[in-house]
């Protein structure tokens, strides 16, 4: 049994193992010029100095700072709209057609737009990551409320509930866990804005370092902060995965 | 009113010429799941429905529960006419409808909660909570999510928290038709000896024969298309009753008197 | 009854957003220059259209999402159902996949430009491992939904293992698949879009950049809400097709 378990994660250990060795060798063999695609020893040299000299540090807060503006943002006012939308039929009627553009629009086309609205750099920034992520978490809530188990509000209403005590005692808490699949979904668009929002135009952080290192062609330091992106796309992603399996015991109930 | 010679009690629940219909969802017209049914319960007796599936034995219990409006007719109790849920009712679902993230207790406290009852305090609800907890027999179980809990214990839960408010009227809509049949049967024996205890007024919806003639005082029976009641048998069996009940003469005619009805 | 009255209600907000944005800049409470104004953009996009050049970059655009998208297809879902029938194959490649699928794709821009240069290569290539992704994910998905028992059901009826891929597999997981193609196709347009924007010669996201540096709003707003249109209409032909294959399966 013991060793049933742990076989998915000795194979996923291997294969990054797997990855690094061949991306070491293909290069070392000479097949492929580490001109395109470095390789990993040169790649951890680098992340080793760019995190000596604070270079690493300074990115990761100018990105982290706009993310968890633009994305703190989302997360207050896409629970509270989509929230409104759930309680009120009217609102949700009203605000349908919008959420959907948003949802499924490419709103990074609008950068430009933005750019004139908003200035160059972090308030753009913080822009695209809270338009990105805002109509996941809205839509998560609304559909968190929507699926409310009739069953649970005929309950309540058996026992004598008002309209209040239906939003604070059965909707709201019954939504948790939708709410908490789209703060999840969320991360990543927000994580998108902010690294998209930096590539364009910015001084600074992790967006900015992956399109100033490429458009030097200097690979290595390219792929250092490029890996730094995964890391904390994973580790966000991961994160909240973990919270939301703490509420899915109770989201299905049979 | 002085004048009225008192020949009976006023009955506890009174249906009069009750029809429930629903909208039909891709069709025009409207579906009739009650028609007209007339039916009067007296005060601590023990009433279960019997019925085949669409025969609106449920309908009929949800809206003496105030959960559904009728189409016309109405529903008396104390000789009021009913508009929606009260504190005198309480219902015990079929598919148990606990809140997810509430605990065993805090499922039970959470009729009460929306009573508000005044003068009790969050701690008296709690101790309140307990005791009914206690009574179904979940000592122990208080700090467990129904995820973690059977069927079973589940109904108990449910049970517990339609206990709690104390109605008068206990409303029981198919209660164990999710259980296997052991549980089912355990249950059954359990509920009634709460039920000895205080005899309280209660329906009970079920469409398991021996179930309805077990538990009851009076089996109301219903027919299907459109729903209706088609005959009420008072049940002349000595409580306490237990297993053996249902080997005796007296069980099996009745059995054989209502699954004649039903077929 | 309530249909029409959702209809009504989402009608009447679409239109209110389009009389305030026309009327703001009109009676100055916004400039122009910044909001544009809708009856200017349909003016811009009538201008575009009547250009020569117009044509040039839809098809260059739209060759550079066929091309990536297809080829997402084309691999994303042979390797998804590989991924779903065999769990090795799965533990093996899941842990780098997820990584992927957890990162912004449009970060892999800068890399992708240095290694295929700035014409419609490198926007193949973002379309492409956009696209892939949610369509590999979605299609092993779809194969390990499949019932135990539908397996079974066929092995007990002489199947061999072709014709358990061919008539329960292939069937079983085409929702998975039908799902991950939605999914991918949004962020493959995504992709064709930035990946121009970023660096490029021509198509639709070459233009939304240009126009916004020369702050010509009414043109780049045309852009950017075709673009938006071309999305929302393919994803929804996907989610139409969808709900019928799910109401078949029913």
């Amino acid at each position: 049994m013991g060793s049933w378990k742990m076989k998915p994660v000795a194979l996923g250990l291997a294969s990054f193992l797997i990855i690094l060795l061949a991306w070491e060798s293909v290069v070392r063999l000479g097949w492929i010029n580490p001109f395109f695609i470095s390789q990993p020893s040169a790649v951890a040299a680098t992340l080793g100095r760019a995190a000596r000299s604070g270079e690493l540090g300074r990115n990761l807060a100018v990105s982290l700072r706009e993310f968890a503006v633009g994305y703190g943002l989302s997360v207050i006012l896409g629970i509270l709209a989509g929230a409104c939308a759930g309680r009120f039929r009217t609102v949700e009627y009203a605000l349908d057609p919008f959420l959907w553009f948003l949802y499924s629009a490419p709103l990074i086309a609008f950068y430009p737009v933005f750019v004139l609205w908003f200035g160059l750099g972090v308030p753009t920034v913080i822009a695209l990551a809270f338009l990105l992520s805002f109509p996941q978490i809205a839509a998560s809530t609304l559909n968190g409320f929507r699926n409310v188990s009739p069953g649970l509000i005929r309950a309540a209403r058996s026992f004598g509930a008002t309209e209040k005590d239906l939003l604070w005692k059965v909707a709201l808490p019954a939504s948790v866990p939708m709410v908490i699949a789209g703060l999840r979904l969320g991360i990543g668009r927000a994580l998108m804005g902010v690294v998209v929002g930096e590539l364009f135009g910015s001084t600074a952080g992790l967006g900015y370092s992956i399109s100033y290192y490429g458009g030097l062609l200097k690979t290595t330091d390219l792929i250092a902060s490029l890996i730094v992106i995964v890391t904390l796309g994973v580790l966000c992603t991961q994160g909240l995965s973990a919270l939301e399996a703490r509420f899915d015991s109770w989201r299905v109930e049979d | 009113m002085d004048a009225r010679p008192v020949v009976e009690p006023l009955p506890h629940i009174r249906v009069e010429s009750l029809t429930v219909a629903y909208e039909r969802p891709h069709a025009a017209g409207k579906l009739i799941a009650v028609s007209d049914a007339n039916l009067e319960i007296a005060r601590g007796t023990f009433v279960t429905i019997v019925g085949p599936s669409g025969c609106g034995k449920s309908s009929l219990l949800l809206s003496i529960a105030g959960l559904l409006e009728p189409a016309s007719g109405c529903v008396l109790v104390n000789g009021k006419r009913i508009s929606g849920p009260g504190r005198d009712r309480a219902v015990v679902f079929q598919d148990f409808a606990l809140m997810p993230w509430r605990s065993v207790i805090a499922n039970v406290r959470f009729g009460l909660e929306l009573q508000r009852l005044p003068g009790l305090t969050a701690d008296d609800l709690t101790a309140r909570a307990r005791r009914y907890v206690e009574l179904v027999g979940l000592t122990g179980f208080e700090h467990y999510h129904p995820h973690q809990l059977s069927g079973g214990m589940r109904q108990r839960v449910g049970i517990a928290r339609a206990l709690a408010v104390d109605p008068e009227i206990l409303l029981m809509d198919e209660p164990f038709g999710s259980l296997d049949a052991q549980t089912r049967d355990q249950m059954g024996s359990e509920l009634i000896a709460i039920w000895e205890r205080n005899r309280k007024t209660a329906l009970f919806v079920t469409h398991g024969i021996d179930e309805a003639i077990f538990l009851a005082d009076q089996v109301v029976v219903m027919a299907a298309n459109p729903g209706r009641i088609t005959e009420i048998i008072p049940v002349d069996l000595p409580r306490p009753r237990s297993v053996n009940t249902m080997d005796s003469k007296r069980f099996i005619e009745y059995r054989q008197r209502i699954r004649g009805r039903l077929s | 009854m309530r249909l029409t009255y959702r209809t009504l209600i989402s009608t009447l907000a679409v239109a209110a957003f389009l009389a305030v944005w026309e009327l703001a800049p009109r009676i100055g409470a916004v400039d122009a220059t910044f909001t544009s104004r809708p009856s200017r953009v349909l003016a811009a996009g009538l201008d575009i259209v009547a250009t020569g050049g117009f044509l040039n970059d839809v098809s260059v655009s739209l060759a550079e999402f066929a091309i990536g998208f297809g080829l997402a297809i084309v691999i994303g879902v042979p390797l998804g159902l590989l991924l779903g029938r065999f769990p090795v194959l799965r533990h093996l490649l899941d842990p780098p996949i997820m990584a992927i699928y957890s990162t912004p794709h449009l970060a892999l821009l800068p890399i992708i430009v240095v290694w295929l240069g700035i014409g419609m290569q490198s926007k193949i290539a973002v379309a492409f491992v956009g696209g892939v992704i949610p369509i590999l994910v979605n299609a092993a998905a779809g194969v390990r939904g499949i019932e135990r028992s539908w397996i079974v059901a066929a092995r007990s009826f002489c199947a061999n293992r072709w014709d358990v891929f061919v008539k329960v597999i292939l069937p079983g997981s085409l929702p998975g698949v039908i799902l991950g193609v939605r999914l991918g196709l949004s962020r493959a347009v995504l992709g064709v879009v930035v990946g121009e924007m970023y660096q490029s010669q021509a198509g639709l996201g070459n233009k939304v950049m240009r126009y916004g540096s020369e702050f010509r709003t009414d043109y780049l707003l045309f852009y950017v809400l075709l673009i938006s249109l071309f999305s929302l209409a393919a994803t929804t032909a996907v989610r139409t097709l969808e709900e019928k294959l799910w109401a078949a399966g029913k």
